[in-house]
């Protein structure tokens, strides 16, 4: 790495705070057996420069942490088939790139956790469960610069979060009691839902993958639906389909 | 910022904090969830403490469960004990303490008992028990009795005999009117129903701006959508302005659920009236089965008791349910009145205010008495 500025000038208090709450949660992912994929539609070399960095123990006698880049055209279609719920998505590219948007949109319903880095005007609020970004990046200088840093930072800091194995065994909300048993109709429950496979007729239902596995789920309310359709589910039958709305939290 | 840090997106989060407080200023602002999935949400992650200290989160009736009063769990019960029906129902309408006890004890005297995840489940045990009469017991909101109707539609089309549908469907804007209408209560504003939206849409609840003269926001159910709700609902109150916006736009349209408010129309109708625990009666505010489906209408088909039974003494849920009292303020909270022997139906189902309360909330209260903390940006 080769990094003119200090690195606290670099990276700052709310960044810092940020890259530590990632570290922290790749590295509990990563502890019960998480798949990181990372995608750089964009910039190939920045995904595949994540992958061989936590694939390669950071110091002598570390673990190797699982994790492969995901280069095909289709991102979307890619990670559709890698993923295993309890994996985790990184994806280094700008807000703009509709292929990274619609693949954070996504990884909920396959159970998968989204890290999202990138330079510039920011996602929507939420778009993924971590958002790192900076001002401004050169991203065709794959070997130094902000990203290069701040992945670095995440590789090395998971590495950390291994030295202290209590924080790994606590659950992700942070260890409080969790009691987070849902109630289906008192929660309002409504769960992230991928069409796999349509009806095979109008009183049949879909195949829907959602962050737990696949389910039958009744689509009468939603009308026709595809494959990769999106759709709220709610004790078992489809609520509404996401395409159909735009907007996201502001 | 501990509890933000485990947010989704948690530098959003932060900026929203900062803005909330930059709003709020020193003004006191006391805003309502209407619903349980928020209430849960607000406690899990301690957002009461990292908002400013003049802004109360009050949580609503938005819990079904909680709202179901004694007399239909008895009934539900008296269902569940006839030979030869198996009875079907949501996980946590089974804890919901009746006057004679609750579903699981009377699944521990011998009734065939079932929790299902969807009534289409109850629909499928049905058809493989030909020889039983399969009862579902149907609570929630609009979000939970568009599926209720499709499973009546479905009943319908495969011409069964043996499946019915007792109904506790209960509409969400009523109870919103009830606690508009209450004296008890000076609210600066509403955090929408997310989920129920999806289906109603958000033009049933123009009454409380127009006639309340009140703020109300849709709110979605991450910690991030709350927080959002919470800056929206102040931004308007600053601007002067008096609206219903959406915060939840990714999942609900204006017009809700076309198709399914039509199916709901099918099969289901208005009660003239309906009893909702600490509540009492409110007007047009349940659902029962249409005549078109009395042949799956369990309170057609079966002579159910029907008896009016009275709240325990010492229950105070009535004041939790409107906001008057916070859960930690009854008599009975955490010592007679807890998750494993609840005497109100808040402790029952985890979205319920005190078991909310209970599982999460203690915590972060000790916490931040112990630490004199408030929000701290
Ligand atoms: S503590 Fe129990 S009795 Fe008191 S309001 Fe809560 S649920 Fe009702």
């Amino acid at each position: 790495m080769t990094m003119t500025q200090e690195p606290a000038a670099l990276i700052g208090k709310d960044l810092s705070d940020d890259l530590a709450a990632a570290s922290l949660a790749l590295a509990r992912k990563f502890h019960a057996g998480a798949t990181l994929w990372v995608v750089s539609p964009q910039w190939e070399p920045h995904a595949h420069h994540v992958a061989v960095e936590f694939v390669h123990p950071v110091i002598m006698g570390k673990r190797a942490l699982p994790s492969v880049a995901l280069v095909d055209p289709d991102p979307v279609a890619q990670a559709r088939v890698a993923t295993r719920p309890g994996d985790v998505i990184i994806a280094v590219a700008s807000a703009a790139d509709p292929r990274v948007v619609d693949l954070m949109r996504r990884a909920p319903a396959w159970g998968a956790q989204t890290i999202w880095i990138g330079f510039g005007a920011r996602p929507a609020a939420g778009s993924a469960d971590h958002v790192l970004w900076v001002e401004s990046d050169d991203p065709m200088v794959p070997a130094t610069g902000r990203f290069v840093l701040m992945y670095h930072l995440l590789w090395e800091l998971t590495h950390v979060c291994f030295e202290h194995p209590g924080l790994l065994t606590m659950a992700d909300d942070g260890g409080r009691d969790c009691t987070d048993e849902v109630c289906v109709t008192c929660s309002d429950e409504g769960r992230l839902g991928e069409v796999v496979m349509a009806p095979e007729s109008e009183v049949s239902p879909a195949l829907v993958r959602t962050a737990t596995g696949e389910e039958a789920v009744d689509v009468t309310l939603v009308g026709p639906v595809e494959p990769g359709d999106l759709l709220l589910v709610h004790a078992g039958a489809a609520l509404t389909r996401l395409d159909d709305v735009t907007g996201a939290a502001s | 910022m501990k509890f933000v840090d485990e947010f989704r997106d948690p530098a959003a989060a932060r900026g929203l904090v900062r803005s909330i407080t930059r709003l709020a200023g020193d003004d006191v602002f006391k805003f309502m969830e209407v619903c349980g999935g928020h209430t849960h949400t607000i406690y899990r992650h301690g957002i009461e403490h990292i908002l400013p200290p003049g802004i109360e989160l009050v949580h609503g009736p938005g819990c079904p469960v909680c709202v179901i009063p004694m007399g239909r769990v008895d009934d539900a019960m008296w269902l569940a004990e006839q030979p030869g029906v198996i009875f079907t129902t949501f996980g946590d309408m089974m804890r919901v303490p009746g006057s004679r006890g609750s579903l699981l004890d009377a699944k521990a005297r011998g009734a065939d008992t079932r929790f299902v995840y969807s009534p289409l489940d109850a629909l499928k045990i049905a058809v493989d028990n030909p020889d039983s009469h399969v009862v579902f017991f149907a609570v929630g909101f609009e979000t939970t009795a568009p599926s209720t109707a499709v499973t009546l539609v479905r009943a319908k089309q495969l011409g069964l005999r043996n499946f019915s549908v007792f109904c506790n469907h209960v509409t969400i804007v009523p109870p919103i009117r009830a606690i508009l209408e209450s004296p008890d209560l000076r609210l600066s504003g509403f955090l929408g129903p997310g989920h129920v939206s999806t289906v109603v849409g958000t033009r049933p609840y123009r009454f409380v701006p127009e006639v309340y003269g009140k703020p109300l926001v849709v709110a979605g159910f991450e910690p991030l959508d709350i927080l959002a709700t919470v800056h929206m609902l102040l931004q308007q109150i600053r601007d002067g302005r008096c609206e219903v916006e959406n915060q939840y736009g990714r999942v609900v349209r204006e017009e809700g659920n076309v198709a399914a408010l039509r199916l709901l129309a099918e099969t289901m109708t208005l009660r003239p009236h309906f009893e909702w625990r600490g509540l009492g009666f409110i007007s047009q505010s349940a659902l029962k089965i249409n005549d078109g489906y009395a042949d799956f209408d369990a309170e057609v088909r079966f002579s159910m008791p029907g008896i009016r039974v009275a709240d325990p003494k010492a229950c105070q849920c009535g004041e939790v349910l409107k906001g008057v009292i916070k859960p930690w303020e009854c008599k009975v909270f955490g010592t007679a009145c807890t998750p494993e022997t609840p005497i109100g139906t808040c402790m029952v189902s985890p979205e319920g205010a005190c078991a909310a309360y209970y599982n999460f909330g203690r915590m972060h209260r000790e916490a931040a008495d112990m630490i004199g903390a408030t929000a701290s940006v």
